[in-house]
């Protein structure tokens, strides 16, 4: 029982104990000396597990009494956000050893951060939910706060961490109330006592509070509010991981809990999704346009972005959810290439992230412009980049589960977010070149990650190099 | 055959107009027009090889969708057969002419090159044109019939540096719009009905159609009707019939060949066409087809009063094209349609040609086109005088009365008179008295025009007139042509148009109901027939028994020659004879109480010489004002002042439609540009991303103000939201 | 009407004994409290603040850092009493899940004080 519970868990308690024996190794020997040694070692072990999982067969297991679940939804999550970590972590150890910011803790909190998220991701109840974001959660709180002399990143580390705890009460509250009703806090038994338009008013209630908390870790309006503070005062290299991995994190809990433990309730919760989608989608677009900082205007975009995941999520279909799975894969892999560029913004060997460092920048850099403005493209949803297969994968997938009028809103939010990604590529291609303007060189590492990204926007038109058909076949496990 | 002689226009045109610059300017035109000869000729082997039975070629499967199945395919059948001969003849003479007409202009630039584009364009609509006969379905015909508008467009406006031939081109354009939307009423309101729009499929349905009532507008109609109305009021539109006549004067801003070609021999002539085609339907709507007579007949009179003052020598010609419109839709209305397509076969030669001679004559006088600078150019152009006089004596229509000899103007007119006698009705009393002042007032211009231009003495620019030559050998052989044409084209094919029941049954390939028609040597051929009547015998439109006793002895005529069938058919009686048939077999469908052509033929004496008197009238009224006291007119415009202003502003119709529909439609697409796009959907689009998205933007900004306790604030703001919605709404129920 | 003023009775009452309350407590704390500083009651806490002072001023970070080690500590006790007590019932599940709950713990403690975390300075 035991032996096999362990056995289902293994790759998280392997990298749970790579984390916990890399801090004492380097904390005895080397210490930060041994900073970019230990970001690729993670970045390896992340990729080495997401192997391990991708291909760790395709059956349905639970672990510990049902409080572990390992199925396709959860393996094809959990291979997104290793690799997608994996990335992060080797396009920013350049970034952190130049910024003097190449701490040996910042590679292995990331790991810990990632135990959590496949914590997460498999979550079969209630208290292993809260524990995977808590563990989640304590370690991004620590590496936004990296560098520790500057007010803004502990501005942001500490905003993050009070704002973080205040959700994780309100998850906390919910989550008792759902026990409290449910009498169980497994999904398997409140999927049982909720029924739908059954619910009792507690039930309701603490699902309101756990989706509030949920939503806060995707950060969707009104949850929001710290993103744009700790996307701006984190280190880029934070913060290219923020917009990444925990998101995809947090959506598939999101999923995981609106399926498996409410899914015979669907239309309880589906108006309260779909709300946050609406307010999210417009939310990130309007508020994108006032921004003048390119790490701010992601951190919009990315609250836009999870509006549209949670469109997908709000279908409540297994479509929406494949939808969702399919967006979010796109949206990583956009974003990865983007902060690639960000990561590569300075002026005269200073970061520099204000958008008037894009003016002009076709003419000092053609090729850099040109994946860019794609990247840009493909985030506004224009096609025929990827980004607008993602768009309309969860527009169709609203439409067909009878929410015509959100995707409408969202087809309308799209075309207000296009003016502000449309004016950097603007400003690329037509600005006058000021005195703000970037003039960096850029690694080979990130330069790579950002054409790659790039020529995956364009070439992934052919059949999305078939990511859609996994997230067809995550999405079944999880919904039927 | 029929494939290469319907394509190799399209070929010309695209190899001319996009590949000039490759084989140069003269080798496209010289491409171009070779093909067109090539199609000429063809159709030449066509129509005489015809042997009266339609065929359908198929070329490909057009569109699919829903019930609605078209092919792509030509329906070959006699008027097919006539409409190829007279496109294709025409238009490959006016290519060659436009050779000479089109060398020098001063409406380009040194070193422009035009005259590609000209021969492309020329060649695009005779492919349109060729598209529009040749349909077998209706919205083939409507591709054509667009076709034809677009080119006209292009063509009217070829100078495109002219202003007026700007507005010109798109007054043709908007007006013939108006008649489309007719047209494609009548279409869609077939296919409603039908449910197809296949010729086939829509003729069989006729006598049901008859029977239909359909909503339109306001109240209940016949559906026939209301069908034939529309489909006609498209015809009105192209063939410049009054109320839609107005863009046809303004259309002469094009170049003269092709006012020659399309706005007097083959397109404006297509509603005449579009009419005959329609004739199984038209034959059971009489409401229609009278509105098409008294339509025909008024515009028949008004163009030829407008025609009498005009000074621009196109716009006389122009007016004359109108007026002999309506002639045909007179014949057309009244039931005789090959009456009709008689006269626009031998319109066209003879109006083609006095087209061109007008052209020669600009040409010749360096592009000056009003008759009071003319006068005196017999000398100087003498080729070009003859050819016009040759075409004067046609659309005058000189001939011996009483007999078959004559030039082809007498011949066909008089058909169409004596057609509107033989109506027998109040509609065709009016018709034939309209026709006949018409036919006066037409002498009258006509020969006005020839006196102006040619005889007395030399007016205007003493300079021009020195300088005046006749045309270039490429434009003079087409008006040879076109003058064999104009003085036989009546006296050959009398017979098949407007001989005696038979031989014109036998020439459309009409099946004939009557005791007489029965021939020993057509035995085989009717055989065939036999099968296909029974079919239809029960349900067909025929009341009287004969009609349908008859079917089994149905003959179909199958001589190979149009010149043989006049010959043969000179020996018959037959008017005894009636046509038979289904709706849609053979060219033409002409009920069984339709005796129209008969009463014609049987008209009293001093109806058939009536044309010819009114021809006589007006040209001694010509001779004497225009030769022997050259001072009236002038005197005569100062005492009928308001008669004259009201003919010379052709009866003010451009002025009431200016004031009724353009300023109107004017001040209401202001209204819509400044205030509905300008203020609301700018205002609205501008307002929105320049006023209230910045502002949410501005407010979220505010929002984000950086205080913990502001967002801790924004977020139970969100739950209590959330909380209320929940608790209240009670979740799904 | 008055059936559905009625209803609302109770937070009426509610509402007059919170404020009552209030307005008690508030009035027992400067009537009936006993007033007897001496000077080590108004001398500084061991971390240097002021007895009575403002609430919002600034202090070391430091002491945070040792209250929060303090505090993992302190649950850690909290888990283990429960633990200890049923000692002789447990499984060996849940005997080894405590082992490696303590190890993780340790490893923490190792890290810290390596880093330093221990030291004032």
């Amino acid at each position: 029982m035991t032996a096999t519970d362990l056995a289902i868990v293994l790759p998280e308690v392997f990298l749970a104990l790579f984390a916990i024996g890399s801090l004492l190794f380097a904390a005895y020997t080397a210490k930060d000396d041994l900073g970019p040694a230990l970001t690729w070692a993670t970045a390896a072990v992340f990729v080495g597990i997401a192997g391990w999982v991708a291909l760790s067969g395709d059956t349905n297991r639970t672990a510990f009494n049902g409080m572990f679940i390992d199925d396709g939804f959860a393996r094809f999550a959990k291979v997104v956000v290793l690799l997608s970590g994996a990335a992060v972590l080797v396009m920013t150890q350049e970034f952190l050893t130049r910024r003097g910011l190449m701490k040996f803790e910042y590679p292995l909190l990331i790991a810990l951060a990632t135990v959590g998220m496949m914590m997460m991701v498999s979550a079969g109840d209630l208290m292993a939910l809260y524990m995977g974001l808590e563990l989640q959660s304590l370690a991004l709180y620590v590496v936004a706060a990296l560098r520790r002399d500057s007010p803004r990143s502990t501005e942001a580390g500490l905003k993050y961490f009070v704002l973080g705890a205040l959700s994780s009460g309100m998850l906390l509250y919910g989550a008792s109330l759902v026990y409290g009703f449910a009498g169980t806090t497994q999904f398997a038994g409140i999927i049982t006592t909720a029924d739908e338009g059954g619910m009792s008013i507690g039930l309701l209630i603490g699902l309101v509070f756990v989706i509030s908390g949920l939503a806060f870790k995707v950060s969707a309006a009104p949850f929001h509010m710290w993103t744009p503070d700790v996307y701006e005062g984190s280190p880029t290299a934070v913060t290219a991981f923020f917009a990444t991995a925990p998101k995809v994190a947090a959506m598939a809990l999101f999923a995981r809990v609106m399926h498996d433990a409410f899914g015979n309730a669907v239309g309880d919760w589906q108006q309260i999704v779909a709300f946050l989608a609406v307010i999210s989608m417009f939310l990130g677009a309007i508020a994108a346009i006032g921004q003048k900082d390119m790490k701010r205007l992601m951190a919009y975009s990315s609250i836009a972005h999870m509006g549209y995941a949670l469109v997908g999520l709000a279908a409540g279909t297994e479509k929406g959810v494949s939808a969702m799975l399919l967006y979010m894969a796109i949206y990583v892999t956009m974003n990865i290439g983007t902060f690639a560029f960000i990561l590569t913004m300075e002026r005269d060997g200073v970061h520099a992230t204000s958008i008037d460092g894009v003016r002009g920048l076709s003419k000092r850099e053609p090729i850099k412009a040109l994946a860019l403005l794609v990247l840009l493209f493909s985030l506004a949803g224009v096609p025929p980049m990827v980004g607008f297969f993602g768009k309309f994968a969860v527009l169709t997938a609203a439409v067909d589960a009878g929410l015509g009028w959100l995707a409408v809103a969202g087809a309308v939010a799209s075309v207000i977010g296009a003016y502000y990604y449309l004016r950097l590529v603007y400003f690329m291609y037509f600005g006058e070149e000021t005195d703000a303007a970037i003039d960096g060189a850029m690694p080979t590492v990130q330069w790579g990650f950002l054409v790659a990204s790039a020529a995956l926007m364009i070439l992934g038109i052919v059949n999305l190099f078939g990511v859609d058909g996994a997230a067809t076949l995550a999405a079944i496990t999880l919904v039927n | 055959m029929e494939t290469i002689l319907l394509f190799a226009p399209l070929i010309g045109s695209l190899i001319c107009g996009f590949g000039w610059r490759v084989i140069s300017e003269q080798g496209a035109m010289v491409v171009a027009t070779g093909l067109l000869f090539l199609s000429a000729f063809l159709s030449w082997v066509v129509f005489l090889s015809f042997d009266g039975v339609t065929e359908q070629i198929q070329i490909m499967r057009w569109i699919e969708s829903g019930t609605l199945a078209t092919d792509w395919a030509i329906r070959l059948d006699r008027l097919t057969a006539i409409m190829l001969i007279v496109i294709t003849t025409v238009s490959s003479l006016v290519h060659l002419y436009s050779f000479g007409y089109m060398a020098h202009d001063d409406h380009f630039r040194e070193g422009e090159s035009y005259r590609p584009r000209f021969f492309a364009y020329l060649s695009f609509f005779t492919f349109a044109m060729l598209m529009l006969v040749t349909a077998d379905n209706l919205v083939q015909m409507f591709f054509g019939w667009e076709g034809v508008g677009v080119a006209s467009y292009l063509l009217i406006g070829f100078y495109f540096r002219k202003e007026s031939a700007g507005a010109a081109s798109i007054k043709a354009f908007v007006v013939n719009r108006v008649g489309d939307f007719g047209f494609a009423l009548g279409i869609f309101a077939l296919f409603f009905l039908v449910d197809s729009i296949n010729m086939d499929d829509v003729f069989a349905a006729a006598p049901e159609l008859a029977n239909t009532t359909i909503t339109f507008l306001w109240g209940e109609w016949n559906a026939i009707e209301v069908i034939c109305v529309l489909l006609f009021i498209g015809a009105m539109g192209k063939s410049a019939q009054l109320l839609l006549h107005t863009w046809l004067p303004d259309a002469m801003e094009g170049p003269t060949p092709v006012s020659a070609l399309i706005h007097a021999a083959t397109m404006v002539t297509a509603g005449v066409f579009l009419v005959c085609r329609m004739s199984p339907l038209m034959e059971f709507a009489p409401g229609a087809t009278t509105f098409i007579v008294y339509l025909g007949a008024t515009t028949a009179f008004f163009a030829a009063t407008v025609g009498l003052v005009q000074n621009d020598i196109k716009r006389v010609i122009a007016y004359s094209t109108c007026s002999q419109l309506g002639y045909m839709f007179v014949a057309a209305g009244v039931g005789v349609y090959s009456a009709a397509m008689f006269h626009l076969l031998t319109h066209a030669f003879f109006k083609a040609m006095l087209f061109l001679g007008a052209g020669s004559v600009i040409h010749g006088m360096h592009h000056e086109q009003d008759m009071r600078n003319y006068g005196g150019l017999r000398k100087k152009l003498p080729y070009t005088f003859w050819a016009m006089m040759i075409g004067t004596l046609a659309i005058t229509g000189v001939g011996i009365p009483l007999t078959h000899i004559g030039f082809a103007g007498f011949l066909s007119k008089d058909a169409i008179i004596e057609s509107a006698w033989g109506a027998q009705t109040v509609a065709g009393t009016y018709g034939f008295w309209m026709l006949v002042i018409a036919a006066c007032m037409t002498s009258f211009y006509s020969w006005r025009l020839m006196f102006l231009t040619f005889y007395g003495e030399a007016r205007g620019d003493k300079h021009t007139h020195e300088h005046a030559h006749e045309s270039p050998t490429v434009m003079l052989i087409p008006l040879g042509v076109l003058a064999v044409g104009a003085i036989l084209a009546g006296m050959v094919w009398f017979k098949p148009f407007f001989g005696d029941t038979e031989s014109v049954a036998k020439f459309y390939g009409i099946p004939v109901a009557g005791a007489e028609a029965h021939d020993e040597s057509h035995a085989d051929d009717s055989h065939a027939a036999d099968d296909h009547s029974d079919d239809h015998a029960a349900d067909g439109p025929a009341e009287d028994s004969h009609a349908d006793e008859s079917h089994a002895e149905t003959a179909v005529a199958s001589d190979d020659h149009s010149d043989d069938h006049a010959e043969e058919g000179g020996h018959g009686d037959g008017h005894h004879a009636a046509f038979g048939g289904q709706p849609g077999e053979g060219a033409l469908f002409i009920g069984p109480e339709n005796k129209v052509l008969d009463h014609a033929h049987e008209a009293p004496k001093w109806v058939k010489v009536s044309p010819f008197i009114a021809m006589l009238l007006g040209f001694l009224l010509a001779f004497q004002m225009y030769i022997r006291r050259p001072d009236l007119p002038a005197k005569l415009a100062e005492n009928q002042k308001p008669l004259y202003d009201f003919l010379i502003n052709k009866w003010y119709f451009d002025e009431i439609y200016d004031f009724l529909f353009v300023r109107p439609a004017q001040a209401i697409g202001k209204f819509l540009w400044k205030r509905g796009d300008g203020n609301v959907i700018d205002g609205g689009i501008n307002g929105l991303a320049m006023g209230v998205i910045p502002f949410f933007t501005r407010l979220a900004g505010r929002a984000q103000s950086g205080y913990l306790f502001h967002y801790v604030f924004a977020m139970i703001i969100g739950i209590v939201v959330l909380v209320t919605w929940m608790s209240l709404s009670g979740g799904a129920h | 009407m008055d059936e559905l003023l009625r209803e609302y009775l109770p937070i009426l009452v509610f509402l007059a004994i919170a404020i009552g309350l209030g307005v008690v407590l508030l009035l027992a704390a400067a009537i009936v409290a006993v007033r007897n500083p001496d000077p080590e009651k108004v001398s500084a806490y061991e971390c240097g603040f002021n007895a009575f002072d403002d609430a919002r001023m600034k202090f070391d970070v430091r002491f945070y850092l040792v209250s929060i080690l303090f505090i993992i500590f302190d649950l850690e006790v909290a888990f283990l009493f429960p633990w200890a007590v049923a000692f002789g019932e447990i499984s060996m599940t849940a005997f080894w899940s405590m082992i490696v709950f303590l190890l993780i713990l340790t490893a923490g403690f190792a890290y810290e004080w390596k880093k330093g975390a221990m030291e004032w300075e």
